[in-house]
């Protein structure tokens, strides 16, 4: 049975666990109001950002993170800035879970990672390179910035032999890191997995989503992020890292870790419907957590709360929505629901394993993180469960969603450790 | 904001005394100063761990077994060369260098083939 023992967090609401915490438990968002590319004219005017970590040019020598933090100069050279973000979580989950980075090498150690590379990083090398004609490229141009940066630094810099691998699915992505590492677990291959998901916070890793009026072009940061509610209009994008150490519950045990939480089961689904639209009855997503319940053998009336997916897209957030209701609400089920992206935005790649990582910090504190900004439900969550403030209510088993380009869906099932 | 590519922006990573040096060489042609200003980006480059050597380190210092330079580390240091002296070395070049005065006498051989502005 894989368990959670380790949570390092680079989010836009705190860059420790001990903010997060209190972020989730008072329901304080991370919104600021942002001028992308300095342009008045774009509509997009607030972002979850990240706050004590600077990137203004794509250039490593001018960025800057919190002191605290040991960034070497010949790991930042090959980095994204969302690297650096991960390199500063890893460093914290280490810590939580009383582990040194030595500990990771050696074989036993695996690393699944999830980022969409860098959209900063790519868009000024290959200008670099076509102002060149081709004749001249930085040196670690590629490493810095495809899809994958995130898995070639850090296998490096940890020296981890064991599995190593990046996870590709939009957002999606981390859920899918995080899954296949409980397979890891489960299958015996691995003793233990470092579980990474991060992505940038810049003009090139969030307009783009603008061109497909995904984005929000609310100005107020306190209602721009609304899942669930009637007058969403669009997801808030963010960055940041999440970093998660799994291991073999007999591992934990025998080093005396105290796990956050045991992942029971994980499952997937496809919509098989659109490239970026999520299918209008949620039926992926519902196949999903059917699965992920089945893997875990248990009954929907059994789960406390679910971690929506729920971006504050309408299309997307009806789908969900009725997803929900087709797998709690019509077995007469009516678990706890809320999306925490209210408070984060939208991390993309980062989301899935920034959310399993708040359901285990739930488990461990014993509370429900609350549906903020919610003010009137959409009409499609009639009958579900949306508390509007977070709850003392201790969770014992929880699931968490994700749903990525393409129809991607995958879940994972928490349970608090015994 | 983009990334340096000039000369000038390339200069501004290097520590003052390294900045005057490369003047002195644009200025006149010092062979000593176009050296300072090679050991700057080396001291730019080299791992942390091993940055302690370079003070240490002779003409017969090799970059790879006794700086502890890797081939990527190779790699941008030359780019970064490239841009700053407006030269290019190949593929074919970049291996014949092994020591750091195979470096040096490389780079002068290079900038006094450039073409006249």
């Amino acid at each position: 049975m894989p368990v959670i023992t380790g949570l390092g967090f680079i989010t836009s609401i705190g860059n420790d666990r001990a903010a997060v915490l209190r972020s989730l438990r008072e329901l304080r968002h991370g919104f600021e109001p942002v001028r992308f590319f300095d342009n008045p004219n774009i509509a997009v005017k607030v972002a979850g950002t990240v706050k004590g970590f600077e990137f203004p040019t794509p250039s490593w020598r001018d960025w800057r993170w919190p002191e605290r933090f040991t960034v070497d100069r010949e790991l930042v050279r090959g980095l994204a800035p969302h690297g650096v973000y991960a390199v500063c979580a890893v460093e914290q989950a280490l810590s939580d879970a009383g582990l040194t980075a030595a500990e990771l090498a050696g074989g036993g150690t695996g690393l699944f990672c999830a980022s969409a590379g860098s959209p900063l990083l790519m868009g000024h090398f290959m200008q670099q390179m076509n102002e060149a004609r081709g004749e001249r490229g930085n040196p670690l141009g590629i490493v810095s910035s495809i899809a994958g940066t995130l898995n070639f630094n850090l296998a490096a810099h940890y020296k981890i032999s064991g599995a190593v691998c990046g996870f590709v699915s939009a957002c999606a992505s981390s859920s899918h890191a995080l899954g296949y590492a409980m397979d890891e677990i489960r299958l015996g291959r691995q003793q233990r997995m470092l579980v990474v998901g991060a992505e940038d916070m810049t003009a090139e890793s969030i307009v783009p989503f603008a061109g497909m009026r995904a984005l929000s072009t609310n100005p107020d940061p306190a209602t721009a992020s609304r899942p669930f509610d009637r007058k969403r209009d669009g997801f808030v994008g963010t960055g940041g890292a999440v970093a998660l150490i799994v291991e073999s519950a007999e591992l934990a045990r025998a080093r005396g870790a105290k796990p956050y939480a045991e992942l029971v089961g994980w499952g997937q689904a496809g919509d098989g419907h659109s490239v970026a639209i999520s299918h209008p009855e949620g039926a992926g997503l519902r196949e999903a957590m059917r699965r992920t319940l089945a893997d875990a053998g248990v009954a929907p009336g059994a789960v406390n709360y679910v971690n929506a997916h729920a971006t504050s897209t309408p299309a997307g957030d009806r789908s969900e929505a009725l997803a929900l209701q087709a797998v709690f609400t019509a077995a007469g089920a009516r678990p706890r629901i809320s999306s925490t992206k209210a408070l984060t935005g939208h991390g993309l790649s980062l989301a899935g394993a920034m959310e399993a990582a708040f359901c285990a910090l739930a488990i461990r504190e014993g509370f429900i993180p609350g549906a903020a900004h919610l003010t009137e439900p959409d009409a499609a969550c009639d009958g579900l469960d949306l508390p509007r403030t977070s709850l003392d209510e201790a969770p014992a088993l929880v699931l968490n969603n994700s749903s990525g380009f393409g129809g991607s869906n995958v879940c994972h099932l928490l349970r608090r450790a015994v | 904001m983009t990334l340096p590519t000039s000369p000038e922006q390339k200069l501004r990573s290097l520590p003052a005394p390294a900045r005057a040096a490369y003047q002195r060489f644009k200025d006149n042609g010092d062979p000593a100063a176009l050296d300072e200003v090679i050991m700057a980006i080396l001291a730019d480059f080299i791992p942390r761990a091993q940055a302690g050597l370079l003070a240490t380190a002779t003409g017969e210092s090799r970059l790879i077994e006794d700086l502890g330079f890797d081939s990527l580390a190779i790699t941008e240091v030359v780019f970064f060369t490239e841009d700053l002296f407006g030269i290019s070395i190949g593929n074919q070049e970049l291996v014949q260098i092994r020591t750091l005065d195979e470096l040096r006498q490389f780079v002068r051989k290079k900038i006094s083939e450039r073409p006249a502005a």
